[in-house]
């Protein structure tokens, strides 16, 4: 071993990691969430390239092919499941990872672009999240895509240009489904594991950041003491996912079929991150909640730039102000989408010639009786 | 791990370790055994349905799917109807008639068998084509993968 170390002349590194401990304080135990969604990312990648043995990424086949997935493949709900639940969860536990690093002030120097490919990183698992929502190609996931890939037109100039290069059709179709497919396949994971790989490692150069004013009341040895707390978390999540996805598969609905064209299912929303995103849309013209959401984007990216006084090691008020002002914005914005839609499918906003259903939160649509729908609307 | 313990303690952990990491392992690489085996994605036709006046002298051979297996059928000169498996038994390609051998041809490695779909000694494949039952009522034929011979031959 020690002779493969030094034929490769990784015996620095080698050493570097052998000796890195991890600080600890009242903050510290937030550490673990980085890692914790790396595992998660690495759930996804195991369970990815599973599905992609029997998924097929054509309008015809692809509702056929997960049902295919579901049902008949052995442990295939499970796989499928476990895709999808996992997926969630590597998205809330970035979100988790990332506001608990602004608080810590994480991002002031030197971790500046550490900070920068964190927020890469997120818009990648939203990028994830969002083109892997269109695959199963049911119902509920064309319509979502159809009202995604409308929203990027809102930008000016290069607006339309997006739209086009993201469906590749006039509207959503056979096109559209392989160029999603390709990005969340292809495109994506490459991107992530090369930005993902600089993140991790600028972990290692740096080791991890200790806020302002934090008292380090210990030291944690990396190996093994600390991977071990790490590989707890890991398990017990993984423990939590396959209990979820066992108990509550992730369902499919109907297939979408482009040569019957039907109305959408009531109170069609997107999944829970794009919520905040969505109930925007209902206030503001889209072009302003567009233009909005980008200026939030380049104003998060640049906060190790104009955080101040963080960057010379003070305590920084106004900016963990910011973080709370944000956080609570989106969690308002998203209680009030689920409400609005819950409203809609229990009929109490007109919801023309759509079926009123007693489900709170149709998250996946049922099968949609087409035939009452539409004889309902032709009345 | 475990250096500071003595000699036997430190191998009774380490084996115990390793134990339990098998028996963490073991469901999850069972399961992805099972999922990657699966063969029944393949779909296709359980039966391939043709009429005989499909073969005629100048085209006496026709290729058909079923189950998703190439499938060769044939009139031979006495108007006797014939299918065999297409696939060639030496690397998979798919064989053709030549009713002047009269046999069966692989283009991709000069493979022949005669016009029972025996292997010609001498040339590559090794093993003979299987031949199926044909179930014909008038001029309508119905192939399966059912091998000649066996199964319900009465018809």
């Amino acid at each position: 071993m020690n002779d493969l170390i030094d034929a490769l002349h990784l015996r620095e590194p080698v050493e570097a990691i052998r000796s890195k401990v991890v600080p600890r304080h009242r903050s510290s135990v937030w550490y673990y969430l980085g890692g914790f969604a790396l595992f998660l990312f690495g759930v996804q990648i195991a369970t990815g390239v599973l599905l992609l043995l029997y998924y097929q990424p054509t309008p015809e086949a692809a509702n056929q092919s997960v049902e295919l997935i579901m049902k008949r493949v052995p442990f295939g709900s499970l796989v499928r499941s476990l895709h999808s639940r996992s997926s969630n969860a590597l998205i809330a536990v970035v979100f988790l990872h990332m506001f608990s690093t602004f608080f810590m002030k994480s991002y002031r120097k030197p971790r500046e672009i550490m900070w920068l490919t964190g927020v890469i990183l997120l818009l990648l698992m939203l990028g994830f999240g969002f083109t892997g929502y269109l695959l199963p190609w049911d119902l509920t996931a064309y319509f979502a895509t159809r009202i995604g890939t409308e929203v990027p037109g809102m930008l000016p100039i290069v607006g339309e240009a997006i739209v086009g290069l993201l469906r590749g059709a006039r509207s959503v179709s056979g096109a559209t489904l392989s160029r999603l497919f390709a990005l969340h396949v292809a495109v994506l994971p490459l991107i992530t594991i090369v930005i993902a790989g600089a993140h991790v490692t600028m972990t290692a150069l740096f080791g991890s950041s200790v806020p302002p004013g934090a008292k380090i009341t210990s030291q944690t040895k990396f190996l093994p003491r600390y991977v071990l707390g790490e590989a707890i978390l890991w398990l017990c999540g993984l423990a939590v996912l396959l209990t979820v996805a066992v108990l509550h598969p992730w369902e499919l609905g109907p297939a979408y079929d482009m040569t019957k064209p039907v109305e959408p299912p009531a109170g069609v929303h997107p999944e829970w991150y794009f919520m905040f995103l969505y109930q925007t849309l209902k206030y503001i013209p889209e072009w302003a909640a567009v233009g909005l959401y980008t200026v939030v984007l380049v104003f998060w990216s640049l906060v190790p730039w104009l955080d101040r006084k963080a960057k010379q090691g003070e305590r920084s008020p106004l900016f963990t102000w910011i973080g709370i002002i944000l956080i609570a914005g989106m969690l308002v914005l998203t209680t009030l989408a689920y409400l609005s839609v819950s409203n809609e499918v229990a009929g109490q906003l007109p919801s023309f010639g759509s079926q009123a259903t007693s489900e709170p939160f149709p998250l996946h649509q049922p099968a949609v009786d087409r035939d009452t729908t539409l004889r309902s609307k032709g009345k | 791990m475990f250096n500071h313990l003595p000699t036997k303690r430190r191998n009774v952990l380490r084996a115990l370790v390793a134990g339990g990491i098998a028996f963490f392992v073991a469901p999850f690489a069972y399961a992805i055994e099972q999922f990657v085996s699966f063969q029944g994605a393949l779909g296709g036709n359980k039966t391939a349905k043709l009429s005989a006046a499909e073969l005629t002298p100048d085209s006496p051979s026709k290729l058909v799917e079923v189950e998703g297996e190439p499938v060769i059928v044939v009139r031979e000169a006495d108007n006797q109807i014939r299918a065999f498996t297409a696939t060639c038994t030496h690397l998979g390609c798919i064989v053709s008639f030549k009713p002047q051998m009269p046999g069966f041809y692989c283009k991709c490695h000069s493979g022949r068998y005669d016009a029972n779909g025996v292997n010609i000694p001498g040339t590559r494949p090794k093993s003979p084509l299987t031949e199926l039952l044909v179930k014909q009522n008038a001029d309508d034929l119905e192939i399966s993968l059912t091998p000649k011979g066996t199964g319900s031959a009465s018809s």
